[in-house]
């Protein structure tokens, strides 16, 4: 068994080996490599050192306006969505009537699609505003908050579903004994529940991390970046730079390859941080 | 410390299904008492109830002088032990101790002193900055003895804390417990499914079945006098061996017959049997008060075909069938006995006990 398993491991390795090559280690390699080039097609490039990434951070207002965009949001978005879904889980693991048909209903929203949410919101919230006189890309602020709200109410219910799983693994003895111990139902919250979800908390910590980071559907479908670009996150900005600008492909480029370094620090930090308060049962 | 009364409680749950009607039970000030039954019979409920956290349905529960029914756990000043132990994974050793005594407000220097001399009684003193992961199951039991411990309270209460533990911990345990209800001097209420636990460390057991209490009394009292064939049947070990056997009096002596045997009953029964003459009963021998007989023995002596013989050091365990239903006989291993061979065995009549075929109620012993 096993020296047919070291014979035929290339066979059942290679499919997927390809597909990740070609599909990802090549185009990601190539990416970084034209993002010291100015290329309008990837044999015409010619290589300019570290002068995209100079442009990116000195000639381009728009680049830091995103970024700053994107980090205000994602940590608005981060808190909000996680502390109501953790609350709507407690609330429905509670044995109320209705819990599970209230788990479909709050679960429902993140299976549509990202274009589809922006557009229907977009409807959604410029009829509300229409009525003051204005629509969502007045003020640059609307557009934040109309994407704050986009992605909580996308997202909370799929938070929901996992801390729902993580308050389900605690024992009910540990309530029970903490109430014999006389705890509060806050001390119960702060000293058995938090801690007993840690492993949940990683999860959802990291998806709604990258996902707010790497907000690019949404964001295009709802506000587009109007007004003047305020709204823009840093996918869309890099988007636009790419294909908007001509001969600033290269430094899209840099910016796509800057964009990939914050996340992958954020989520490695997040992930060592809050992995170390996990516990062992 | 503190008395426990129940008076009429009633548990039924939400779908309608009643598990216990109508309990009476007076637990007194200090008293070790044992909850024992086969699962399901309610036992683990009823201590729920008491710690509150199961709801009364009906009845009123006191403790001490209190009506607790509406009185939540943390202020019922009760203490309780899990059979899974539920220590907090997350807090140390020192914190699950403690943990009870922060919520109350109790004063630091006195939460330290009081856990570190819980842990010095139960010797767990070096693992207090351990996690509840790091230590073996007997450990985790002490420090969830010990977690109850520190809060000092009027009445403890154990649910099955040592089915977790292998054999020879379960007797030490066992032990350490009995040590602990002494030196602490509260009221201990205890759950086991375990005859021998319930035996070796009961003040009083209360034997249920079914939601019902089926006796409560002093393990003597349940061993040497169970009230019905149940509890005569639950206590003990081996179980008691019950026949059929038909009543009959011949000149001024009832007879038990069963097969080809007929057993004089002792003259002190005879009062209780008048209204069983020529009906049929239940004979109920513990196997311990069979031996072999001696040639000379003629009176009370049956023969049994042992099919295994058992031999656990002091005694031997004959394994046979009287009447199609299992039999089993404990004798004295001094002498050498073999499997698939007949034995003459000498029934101890002043030890029998007689109960009603229908209601399977004592009659006498």
């Amino acid at each position: 068994m096993e020296k047919n398993m070291k014979k035929y491991f290339p066979v059942f390795v290679l499919p997927t080996f390809v597909a990740f090559t070609v599909v990802f280690l090549i185009p990601f390699v190539l990416g970084i490599y034209l993002s010291f080039t100015e290329f309008t097609t990837v044999e015409s490039a010619t290589w300019v050192g570290l002068e995209n990434y100079i442009k990116a951070f000195t000639q381009d207002e728009n680049f830091k306006n995103a970024l700053w965009f994107t980090i205000k949001f994602t940590f608005v978005s981060v808190i909000t969505i996680n502390v109501i879904s953790f609350f709507l889980a407690l609330l429905l693991t509670k044995a109320l009537k209705g819990t599970n048909f209230f788990r479909t209903v709050f679960f429902m929203p993140n299976l549509i699609g990202g274009i589809v949410l922006g557009y229907i919101w977009n409807l959604l919230i410029n009829s509300i505003l229409g009525v003051f006189g204005f629509d969502i890309t007045y003020d640059a602020d609307f557009g934040f908050w109309g994407l704050v709200f986009l992605l909580n109410w996308q997202l909370i219910g799929y938070m929901m579903v996992i801390y729902i799983a993580g308050l389900q693994n605690i024992p009910k003895e540990l309530n029970e004994a903490a109430m014999i111990d006389g705890a509060s139902p806050f001390s119960v919250l702060k000293n058995i529940t938090v801690p007993m979800v840690m492993p949940a908390v990683t999860i959802c910590l990291f998806l709604t991390l990258t996902n707010s980071f790497k907000l690019f559907d949404q964001n295009l479908a709802l506000t587009g970046g109007a007004p003047a670009r305020e709204t823009s996150m840093l996918a869309l900005d890099i988007y636009n730079t790419f294909y908007g600008r001509i001969g600033w492909q290269g430094v899209g480029q840099a910016k796509a390859v800057v964009f990939f370094l914050i996340v992958a620090i954020i989520a490695f930090v997040q992930l060592k941080i809050t992995g170390r308060k996990e516990v062992e049962q | 410390m503190a008395s426990i009364e129940l008076k009429n409680i009633r548990k039924t749950y939400e779908d309608g299904v009643t598990v216990i009607d109508n309990m009476n039970l007076e637990i007194k000030d200090k008293e070790f008492i044992i909850l024992v039954g086969p699962s399901g019979c309610g036992k683990s409920t009823t201590l729920r109830m008491i710690a509150g956290l199961e709801e009364i349905s009906g009845g009123e529960l006191y403790i001490g002088d209190k009506l607790v029914n509406n009185v939540s756990p943390k202020d019922r000043d009760i203490a309780m032990v899990f059979q899974s132990y539920a220590l907090y994974p997350h807090m140390s050793v020192y914190k699950n101790m403690a943990f009870g005594l922060k919520n109350r407000k109790v004063p630091k220097e006195e939460i330290d002193k009081k856990v570190k001399a819980a842990a010095n009684m139960l010797d767990i003193e070096e693992y207090l900055h351990r996690k509840p992961r790091a230590l073996s199951g007997g450990q985790r039991q002490r420090v969830a003895l010990g977690r109850a411990m520190v809060r000092e309270p009027a009445v403890f209460l154990l649910d099955e804390p040592l089915s977790n533990l292998d054999a020879k911990l379960r007797t030490e345990m066992r032990s350490r417990i009995s040590m602990l209800h002494k030196e602490l001097e509260t009221t201990f209420v205890y759950v086991t499914h375990d005859q021998t636990e319930a035996m070796t460390m009961g003040d009083r057991i209360v034997v249920m079945k079914d939601g019902v209490i089926q006796q409560f009394d002093t393990p003597q009292m349940l061993y040497n006098h169970p009230k019905n064939m149940f509890v005569a049947g639950f206590i003990g070990s081996p179980q008691m061996n019950f026949i059929e056997c038909l009543i009959q009096k011949k000149s001024e002596n009832y007879y038990a017959d069963f097969t080809y045997y007929s057993i004089k009953i002792p003259n002190k029964m005879n009062d209780y049997l008048k209204m069983y003459e020529n009906k049929n009963v239940i004979l109920g021998i513990r196997p311990e008060d069979l031996s072999i007989a001696d040639k000379n023995d003629k009176e009370n002596v049956m023969e049994l075909y042992v099919d295994i013989a058992e031999m656990t050091g002091a005694d031997y365990y004959l394994y046979g069938k009287i009447n199609n239903e299992k039999f089993i006989a404990n004798v004295s291993s001094n002498q050498n006995i073999e499997s698939d061979k007949k034995y003459k065995l000498k029934i101890d009549v002043d030890r029998i006990h007689i109960f009603d075929k229908i209601n399977e109620r004592l009659i006498c012993d």
